[in-house]
């Protein structure tokens, strides 16, 4: 049984532009893009093609580096170069802008949800990585900012169950935090890769955690079952490489098939399948779908549709978005 | 190398590691005298600059050189100040001014340390002694290195917190027509300074407390008062502080603190309790071994041989302290106890004062960055609720500074923290106005001088520092 990746349709999404990233709701009835020309724009399907909704525009100064949606999918969130997050709200089939977190120093890199809706983190060039709560009237406050990296911090990612957050640094490695006593601490430090780590992903359960590098691999990390309760220890369990030709830009693991999706530097898009009959403290993984021109340029980003098996969105540095399907060859 | 400045200095662009020769994009302002013809530049194998004319006559180039000055004053990396600061401000130019001292007696400075209760706390907790103990054997290790005075800050926090009482009622009074007169940010602490300097220019500034810190206070009585006492010129005085914290080596650093007729510091060299406790293992002592020395009473809050310190937080006591006189002041009301809420975290608390429902004083202290952080987006936005707030960079407050003697192994930190405290909070505290040293000296001295003159000596000013835009300034 052979895999194929299939293009459904292509979208000149930030035209003359990059299209740095793109999330879907939660739902999957919705995909947001975002990227240099400072817009978000939101795509949603009509009939068989994906059309654009709407356009959030001016609530940035520079490049709008990623979009994330709230696990509740009424709020989006935008990183962007100018320093600043903006929270949107869904209004109707609308966005309005509820409110910008200002304090990071620089260019913030990425945002992220927590799974329960009350916490958000960001990252920035500026080395740090801030955890914010919002309550109920939609005010945000810093809880903590944590400066474990050396460099810039390229990416966030939070736990699918727990209030677990990993960060992907261009210090090369990875660091996981956790709350302890009313604050927030970096409880391990995941070091293998040996250039800059770019992007991160949790298995649909978070018991392993997925990182793509600059250093051209994707490696898999499990937690260790020997560590005591109060302990966090990461260790690598698998390491992809010989299949990117450049820079690994993202890696998605995707939450209902177990697919594990790629985005590289040298335009193509990979989808990796785990052998199901190894040893689950040392995975395999082989390639089943590879579609090496995905792009025109590097492709920044990958991600599954959460609730329609096998459909995954791409984007380029070329400005479109690429809808795939990930199916079993007829 | 770790950083040692606190964490808010840390931020961003703050912990670079470089040292002015490798990345810094200051500016440097060369003074260029008109060369008469074309000349070449060579550099030598040493690394020298040496211009070449065309008559082959060779002149060795100045070398550009950034001064902490300049780097306080620039909004790139702050870290390079780590380096100037290291060769200006540390243990060993105390050593070197001792042993100047014994080799040119003529030419000999009087060396005063003042040392700050929260170093007092850190290094008795060392060497397990009482936090007076620790103060009498330090006093008796310091003069037996040759230093000629050891004095004590709580001395002059009482000047720090008299002054932001007199301040705080005089913003209060002016609050209606000075949208920024509240809330009051208290200012003891540097890194706060500096970040809100930074970061916050223009905006934050002027709520900030214009009275001096407690070091800075003391910088004014040793080389002011105290040097025309002894008939000294401030140059004549080596005066060192004794700080739980690195960012104070900025603040003494500050062309404010500068006395620029007399070319010396108010505080010449900031040492912290880690060094002072380096410097007694470079000395081979033991500090329980030293004999106690009786306590130098000239700037310290002491009764007979036990310090004295103030009431409220170990960083100083200044929402205490100022939220206990205005109620009296304002509001007629006596605040025996105050009831601190513990808010979002534990370093972030609200002490208000009621009556029949009625909010009548809304005080805060906000520790660490993060706190900061939402005091200064809640002051953008409008939304803080506050008169006055005491502002401090680290979590947990002054006694957790960068500065302070690091635990030993297998030393649990949290327990380390909780053990100075108890010895900081042994010292008996003494209300500031009720020290008959201290109004003796606003009585005599201060009164003497012209109010113009003490407002100077008691307060300082802060500085916008405006954001490069230049492209240099990117780092990657």
């Amino acid at each position: 049984m052979k895999e194929t990746l299939s293009l459904v349709q292509k979208l000149s999404a930030h035209p003359d532009s990059r299209c740095w990233f793109v999330s879907w709701n939660p739902s999957g009835t919705l995909l947001a893009s975002c990227g240099g020309d400072k817009a978000i724009r939101i795509w949603g399907r009509e009939g068989d093609s994906w059309i654009c909704k709407s356009v959030l525009q001016d609530g940035h100064q520079r490049t709008v580096r990623k979009v994330a949606w709230s696990p509740c999918g009424n709020y989006l969130a935008s990183a962007s170069f100018d320093a600043t997050t903006c929270i949107w709200k869904k209004k109707n089939n609308d966005f309005e802008s509820l409110t910008v977190l200002e304090g990071h120093e620089n260019e913030v890199k990425c945002v992220a949800w927590a799974p329960s809706g009350n916490l958000l983190a960001t990252c920035s060039r500026d080395k740090s990585v801030w955890v914010w709560e919002v309550d109920e009237d939609d005010e945000y406050e810093c809880v903590t900012v944590i400066n474990s990296h050396t460099q810039d911090v390229k990416h966030v990612v939070w736990h699918p169950t727990q209030e677990l957050l990993a960060s992907a640094s261009y210090d090369n490695n990875i660091c996981i935090y956790k709350e302890e006593d009313d604050d927030w601490e970096c409880r391990a430090t995941l070091t293998g890769h040996t250039s800059t780590v770019w992007s991160l992903s949790f298995d649909a359960k978070g018991q392993r955690l997925a990182s793509c590098s600059d250093d051209r691999t994707v490696k898999i990390w499990m937690e260790g079952s020997e560590s005591r309760q109060s302990d966090v220890s990461w260790k690598c369990v698998c390491t992809l490489s010989g299949f990117h030709g450049r820079t690994v830009y993202d890696v998605a693991w995707c939450p209902l098939t177990g697919a594990l999706a790629t985005a590289c530097g040298d335009d193509g898009v990979r989808v990796f399948r785990e052998d199901e009959s190894a040893d689950p403290q040392q995975p395999l993984f082989s390639l089943a779908a590879q579609v090496t021109k995905a792009h025109n340029q590097d492709v920044n980003c990958v991600s599954w549709n959460p609730k329609e098996p096998g459909l995954l969105a791409s984007c380029s540095d070329d400005g479109e978005i690429a809808i795939w399907k990930f199916h079993e060859e007829d | 190398m770790a950083s040692q400045f606190s964490g808010v200095l840390q931020l961003t662009d703050l912990d670079d590691f470089i040292t002015p020769s490798q990345e810094c994009v200051k500016p440097v302002k060369v003074h260029k005298t008109q060369g008469k013809s074309v000349a070449k530049i060579q550099i030598e194998d040493d690394g020298s600059y040496v211009q070449v004319n065309q008559d082959g006559g060779k002149k060795k180039l100045e070398k550009a050189k950034i001064s902490l000055n300049d780097c306080l004053a620039c909004s790139g990396c702050i870290t390079s100040a780590e380096s100037v600061l290291i060769t200006q401000q540390s243990h060993e130019e105390l050593f070197k001014v001792l042993r100047n001292n014994k080799a040119n007696p003529a030419e000999q400075k009087v060396v005063v340390v003042s040392v700050s209760p929260q170093s007092r706390a850190s290094i008795a907790a060392r060497y397990n002694l009482s936090s007076s103990e620790a103060g009498r054997k330090l006093t008796s290790f310091l003069k037996g290195l040759g230093v000629h005075h050891v004095f004590d800050t709580s001395f002059s926090r009482s000047f720090s917190l008299l002054e932001n009482q007199r301040e705080f009622i005089e913003r209060f009074q002016r609050k209606e027509r000075d949208k920024k007169a509240l809330p009051m940010l208290t200012s003891a602490c540097p890194g706060w300074i500096c970040y809100a300097e930074k970061t916050h220019g223009d905006f934050i500034l002027p709520h900030i407390s214009t009275t001096r810190s407690p070091q800075q206070m003391m910088g004014s009585l040793v080389k002011g008062y105290f040097a025309e006492q002894q008939g000294l010129s401030p140059q004549q005085i080596y005066h060192v502080a004794v700080m739980p914290c690195f960012d104070k080596k900025l603040e003494a650093s500050r062309s404010d603190f500068y006395l620029t007729k007399a070319e010396t510091r108010e505080v010449d060299c900031v040492i912290t309790s880690g060094e002072v406790q380096k410097m007694l293992e470079e000395e081979n002592v033991s500090l329980n071994e030293l004999e106690p020395a009786a306590l130098d009473n000239v700037f310290s809050s002491v009764c007979g041989d036990e310090f004295l310190s103030h009431a409220g937080s170990a960083s100083g006591g200044y929402l205490h302290h100022v939220f206990t006189f205005a109620a009296k002041q304002l509001f007629g009301e006596e605040v025996k106890e105050l009831t601190y809420k513990t808010m979002r975290n534990k370093d972030f608390q609200e002490v208000t004062l009621e009556k029949d429902g009625v909010v009548l004083l809304s005080f805060a202290s906000t520790y660490g960055f993060r706190n900061i952080q939402n005091l200064v987006q809640k002051l953008k936005r409008g939304k803080s609720p506050y008169h006055f707030v005491e502002v401090m960079a680290c979590p947990s407050g002054c006694l957790n500074g960068g500065g302070q003697v690091k635990p030993v192994a297998a030393q649990n930190p949290k327990e380390l923290l909780q053990k100075v405290e108890e010895l900081y909070r042994s010292e008996r505290p003494l209300p500031p106005e009720d020290d008959a040293h201290v109004a003796k000296l606003y009585h005599s001295w201060l009164q003497s001088i012209g109010e113009e003159r003490a407002k100077e000596l008691l307060h300082t000013k802060y500085h916008a520092v405006e954001k490069m835009t230049n492209g240099l300034t990117m780092k990657w």
